[in-house]
């Protein structure tokens, strides 16, 4: 692992009240790609963290491991305390209603109308009707995407998927946000309302992961990166001293 | 929003995005559930219809001679040791000839160059209620054919056992049809939610992620089997009502079906059919879930 020493967080910030730990960790995938090797780190409960590096660099196999899409290789992954790889039905279940994650491919049903998209991370925690309506239309005002309401998600441009995408990660309100890849196919406003919509979510608590290789959203942040490069990581730097 | 609400409205879209298989398969049901429920129902009338058969047998044994009180004492003695009677009456030649000119009424002037013991002498035995089924019947005719001095026994044997074989033949076409449609209604609801499941694959691997349920997910495919054998049964059942309703009004009269005193199902029956329905069909529908939904 090729790590700075100037650069290097100090140890007593990656402990504490850790809502991602991940120890010794690898994936691989037959017949012999390492996706990722060796990986450990952890984020704290309410930190906002970069996770940065170029196509390939093993970010989105990274954040599928965190949310339990895919079973690591090898190493220790816990999320709020719970090894996620041991869990099981309903316990698994309940993790991942505070969970929300925005896919780089994001994972929308063309056949559902926009709110029917973002209302379903809602629906499976059986929040009342009347206040997924009211969430659904919040996100799309601060997303600008409220004429979009009533639209097959099918029918949208990439770009306004994406950000469909990203509303319905944050919908429920989740404790942690995994986002990849946020702000690939849009343009500068939009970047930066898709980024306040993350910000204000974080301030409201939540702790959440950029998987992106913008720089224009991390390079002015003082908050963590860390730099993956062949599946390991590179450097884990706070913003700002880069 | 609570879990049920969550997963009416699942199913409500399971059913609206797959409509034509699912009519399909509420077709399927409905017709299994008809063909059976009809052969059945033939085949309880027929059952009624042979208790009310049997009921009005009586056994004539015909004697070689006419017995002496001594004797009849003990053939009745014989009769009673093989089992009780309801009824049982010596008739001698002369009454058996009285009854037969009683019988011709004003054609009776054809018996005046006849003997009047031309005629031979019997015992009219009513059975008891508990011997009237034709195996048990045909055995007590067969000691009565066993006693000295008998020549024949007559109970109607030959119409009786063409009853009966008939009656053993419709309980194979019931229990046959029956097993058949069972399965296909099960193979048709189970290949129902398997397309169902298979073409929401995205949709399911979304739930998950997002964090539903493993009876989120599940219960809206076991609710659709439910409503499949719950809707097709009881549509199934209303069709042989009008079925059977034609049948009585088209051959009302003195006719075979007035012998037969066709009856519909009572309502125990029909629920039993309901209830048999629902639960081959959840049947049906939990293989799929088990087999394709791996959650």
């Amino acid at each position: 692992m090729e790590m700075d020493a100037q650069e290097t967080v100090e140890p007593q910030e990656l402990s504490g009240n850790n809502m991602i730990e991940m120890i010794k960790v690898s994936r691989s995938y037959p017949p012999d790609i390492q996706a990722l090797s060796d990986i450990s780190f952890s984020v704290d409960t309410g930190e906002m963290f970069f996770l940065i590096g170029r196509s390939g660099a093993g970010k989105t196999t990274l954040l599928k491991l965190i949310c339990n899409m895919e079973m690591p290789t090898n190493g220790l992954i816990e999320v709020a305390g719970y090894n996620i790889n041991t869990l099981k039905g309903k316990d698994l279940a309940l993790l991942r209603q505070r969970i929300g994650v925005a896919y780089q491919d994001f994972k929308l049903l063309n056949d559902r109308t926009v709110a029917e998209n973002i209302a379903i991370s809602m629906e499976v925690s059986y929040k009342k009707p009347r206040a997924i309506k009211q969430r659904v239309r919040d996100l799309l005002d601060q997303l600008q995407l409220t004429s979009k309401h009533d639209l097959l998600t099918g029918e949208l441009s990439r770009g306004e998927q994406q950000r469909v995408a990203l509303a319905r990660s944050v919908a429920n309100s989740p404790r942690l946000i995994l986002v990849d890849e946020p702000t690939g196919n849009l343009d500068s406003d939009t970047t930066a309302r898709v980024m306040d919509l993350l910000t204000r979510s974080n301030k409201a608590g939540a702790t959440i992961v950029i998987a992106t290789h913008d720089e224009s959203i991390y390079k002015n942040t003082n908050n963590r990166i860390m730099e993956l490069r062949d599946g390991q990581i590179h450097s884990l730097t706070r913003g700002g001293t880069r | 929003m609570n879990f049920w609400f969550a997963v009416i409205r699942q199913t409500g879209r399971n059913l609206r995005q797959t409509w034509s298989s699912q009519f399909m398969t509420f077709l399927t049901v409905s017709l299994s559930v008809l063909i059976f429920a009809f052969f059945a129902l033939i085949y309880t009338n027929m059952i009624g219809a042979g208790d009310r058969l049997t009921n009005d047998v009586s056994l004539i044994v015909y004697l070689e001679d006419e017995p002496g009180p001594a004797m009849q004492e003990q053939l009745r003695r014989k009769i009673l040791n093989f089992d009780e009677v309801e009824e049982l009456r010596f008739v001698s030649r002369q009454e058996a000839y009285d009854r037969f000119a009683e019988q011709l009424g004003k054609d009776s002037d054809v018996l005046h160059d006849m003997p009047t013991d031309f005629l031979p002498p019997s015992i009219e035995i009513v059975p008891l209620k508990n011997l009237r089924g034709y195996s048990k019947l045909k055995l007590f005719s067969e000691y009565l054919g066993s006693l000295p001095g008998t020549e024949k026994v007559q109970y109607g044997q030959d119409w009786i056992e063409r009853f009966y074989h008939f009656i053993r033949l419709l309980t194979i076409v019931v229990l046959l049809s029956g097993t058949l449609l069972i399965l296909t209604a099960i193979f048709m609801v189970a290949y129902t939610i398997r397309l169902t499941i298979l073409g929401r694959q995205d949709e399911l691997e979304l739930l998950k992620l997002v964090g539903a349920t493993n009876s989120y997910i599940q219960t809206p495919f076991l609710i659709e089997g439910i409503l499949q054998g719950l809707m097709g049964s009881i549509i199934g059942l209303v069709a042989l009502y009008g079925l059977f309703q034609w049948i009585s009004n088209r051959f009302t009269g003195p006719g075979i079906l007035n012998f037969f005193q066709f009856d519909f199902f009572p309502p125990y029956i029909l629920a039993a059919i309901i209830v048999a329905s629902i639960s081959l069909c959840a049947f049906g529908s939990y293989t799929s879930i088990r087999k394709f939904l791996q959650i």
